[in-house]
């Protein structure tokens, strides 16, 4: 089973090789203090254009326990993800997002399908069969993203020394696009810090497995 | 009556503590897999240790409440007993064109096996926001929040509310049913509307023995039994009723409505309206019992492994021709319960109380044939192997009912059942 850690998606996606090297620690929390984990962090620069990320890389979505796993994953654009199906029954994988639209059906403990994400933008995912199966792929244009871990933080290492514009995306995130942004401008030395303090709206309650 | 032996003889006691040493072994993680049959079948059996008092069951020509009573004489009466199995099939036609064919074997079923449940089920892949989805043939109407799964099973206790078990007994219905679902602005929305027949004998069993707590479930071809009827009651109706039949060819309906607004908590409203003659009668002397009734349900998440469900029905049926300004039976009903449900490794501890009751304004069943009574259970579940789970679970309920003077039994009943059940699934 593959699963995303913020370190090894960032040393995935790291596509240029930058001299002049800058450390950034971002923290993300709620207006009380908790941490929010599973926070995309996407870093672009500004007035000039971002390289892009390297597709190679191992990434995968397991099913199990009627359940997609991990529930947030970043992927960069043009990487092919595996479905594995480690349950005793189907799924019928689908997404209808602008970014990917494509439907998969996947048998009992099947583990060879894969898809290419090609377009970037935020690709959820649902089972036509389990309709309380949801997961979301954010598939980034940048060698710069990485999700909040269970504290809430994500740190990069080695960035350009430069103007960056910093987004942070979550799914039940209460802003436009489930989205903010802010500016930095980042220097070598010290790594910057920056704290986002974010809203997050409760999801519905999945239905039951029903009959 | 029962394709399975009613006393498992011989060494009764050794049976019941080989039943009641299965709790004792080692839990299992639910992650496993459990072994399964092939061809998309899977099958199910339910052994009990049973400890009881009271009357003698409905189910066996009595006025006690529950599945099963002392019988015989007894005070008390405690002994293990298989009460049921079923043979569930559910292939995949295609991606989208599902089935469900459930035959099953109970206690006091009076048919070897019978058919249970025999539907197809349609979940065509979204084109939009909205999804549809529909199931047509003989099923359940989506009214309990107790059961799942294919064979219909409880889920967190062994017996199920008043409420699920009459839906259980009466209501199964054969007809085709769609749904639209939806989320708008973080609401989870659905909206499910039912068409159907076969269904025009339901609230028999409210009517003339009132509200009952068990797990028999009504099936196609197999009877459910009356209490004893006498007088002019005794002469137009048939011992028994059979819950999947029409007298009339007219259609029912139900709709339910599901609102989860963002949050752990979701509301279902559901409406349901047989549209039977109540003056149709066959020559088996099975009536047409117009029967509709209001429901609500909840379930409210208190944290990750805590749930509190809720149910609550409130209805009316009626049957027969009006003589003095009144149908010959007229008898409104009403039940509620909260079931509080805690997750314990990968097993549960549950507990509800429940209360119910019917009015009779009918011109034959006056007054006196009404109700009213209460109940309360608590389980809990455990997991033993991946195809076994044990279920341990004490049910008390009280009742009063006038008319029970007419049979010289005192208008007051109470009943206490404590099972422990072998549930058995591959």
């Amino acid at each position: 089973m593959f699963e995303m850690r913020p370190l090894a998606v960032i040393a995935a996606l790291f596509a240029g090789t930058v001299a002049d090297a800058a450390d950034l620690d971002v923290q993300i929390r709620t207006p009380n203090g908790g941490p929010v984990r599973d926070a995309v962090v996407t870093l672009h620069l500004v007035r000039q254009a971002t390289p892009l990320p390297k597709s190679s890389g191992n990434f995968a979505i397991d099913q199990q326990n009627i359940q997609f796993h991990p529930l947030v994953s970043v992927v960069p654009i043009g990487a092919s993800v595996a479905f594995m199906n480690h349950d005793p029954v189907r799924h019928h994988v689908y997404s209808f997002s602008e970014a990917k639209r494509f439907e998969l059906k996947v048998n009992e403990r099947q583990v060879n399908r894969v898809v290419v994400f090609d377009k970037a933008g935020i690709v959820p995912l649902g089972c036509n069969i389990h309709d309380r199966m949801i997961a979301f792929i954010d598939v980034v244009d940048t060698p710069w993203a990485a999700k909040t871990d269970a504290n809430g933080n994500v740190s990069f290492h080695g960035l350009p020394a430069a103007a960056v514009t910093i987004d942070v995306w979550h799914p039940y995130l209460r802003a436009p696009g489930n989205q903010v942004s802010r500016g930095a401008a980042l220097s070598q030395g010290p790594a910057r810090r920056e704290s986002f303090t974010v809203a997050l709206r409760s999801p519905p309650r999945p239905p039951d497995a029903g009959y | 009556m029962g394709w399975m032996p009613r006393q498992i003889r011989g060494r009764p006691w050794a049976c019941g503590a080989a039943l009641a040493a299965c709790w004792l072994l080692p839990g299992v993680a639910q992650a496993e897999d459990a072994p399964h049959l092939p061809y998309d079948f899977s099958a199910t059996a339910d052994v009990r240790l049973i400890g009881v008092d009271g009357e003698t069951s409905w189910l066996d020509g009595g006025f006690g409440k529950l599945r099963f009573g002392p019988g015989n004489g007894d005070d008390v009466r405690i002994r293990p007993q298989a009460v049921e199995g079923t043979l569930a099939w559910t292939p995949h036609l295609t991606w989208s064109l599902g089935a469900t064919i459930v035959a099953i074997a109970q206690r006091s079923q009076d048919k070897p096996i019978d058919l249970s449940e025999a539907y197809l089920t349609f979940k065509p892949m979204p084109v939009g926001k909205v999804k549809f989805s529909a199931r047509a043939g003989l099923l359940y109407p989506p009214v309990s929040l107790e059961h799942s799964g294919p064979e219909w099973g409880v889920r967190d206790t062994i017996t199920p509310s008043a409420i699920n078990s009459w839906i259980g007994e009466e209501v199964k219905t054969t007809g085709i049913e769609i749904t639209a679902a939806t989320e708008v602005r973080g609401n989870r929305l659905s909206l499910t509307a039912g068409l159907f027949g076969l269904n025009d004998t339901a609230g028999t069993l409210l009517a003339f023995r009132g509200w009952a707590l068990h797990d028999e479930k009504a099936t196609v071809f197999s009877r459910q039994p009356l209490p004893p009827l006498d007088g002019f009651l005794g002469m137009i109706q048939a011992p028994f009723t059979r819950p999947v039949i029409s007298l009339d060819n007219r259609l029912g309906f139900y709709a339910k409505l599901t609102w989860a607004p963002p949050g752990p908590f979701e509301l279902q409203a559901f409406h349901y309206d047989n549209r039977a003659e109540p003056k149709a009668v066959d020559s088996e002397l099975q009536w047409g019992w117009r029967t509709r009734f209001d429901h609500l349900g909840a379930i409210l998440d208190i944290d990750s492994r805590t749930r509190l469900t809720g149910q609550a029905i409130t209805g009316r049926t009626r049957m027969g021709h009006k003589m003095d300004g009144a149908t010959w039976i007229d008898t409104r009903f009403r039940s509620a319960f909260l079931l509080l449900t805690r997750q314990v490794g990968s097993g549960s501890v549950s507990a509800r109380i429940e209360a119910f009751g019917t009015h009779s304004h009918g011109s034959v069943a006056d007054a006196e044939y009404g109700e009213n009574g209460w109940a309360i259970t608590a389980a809990a579940r455990r997991p033993i192997t991946p195809f076994a789970t044990m279920v341990i679970e004490l049910i008390h309920v009280e009742s009063r009912r006038e008319q029970r003077e007419d049979v010289e039994l005192s208008p007051m009943q109470d009943q206490t059942l404590g099972q422990l059940a072998l549930k058995l699934k591959i």
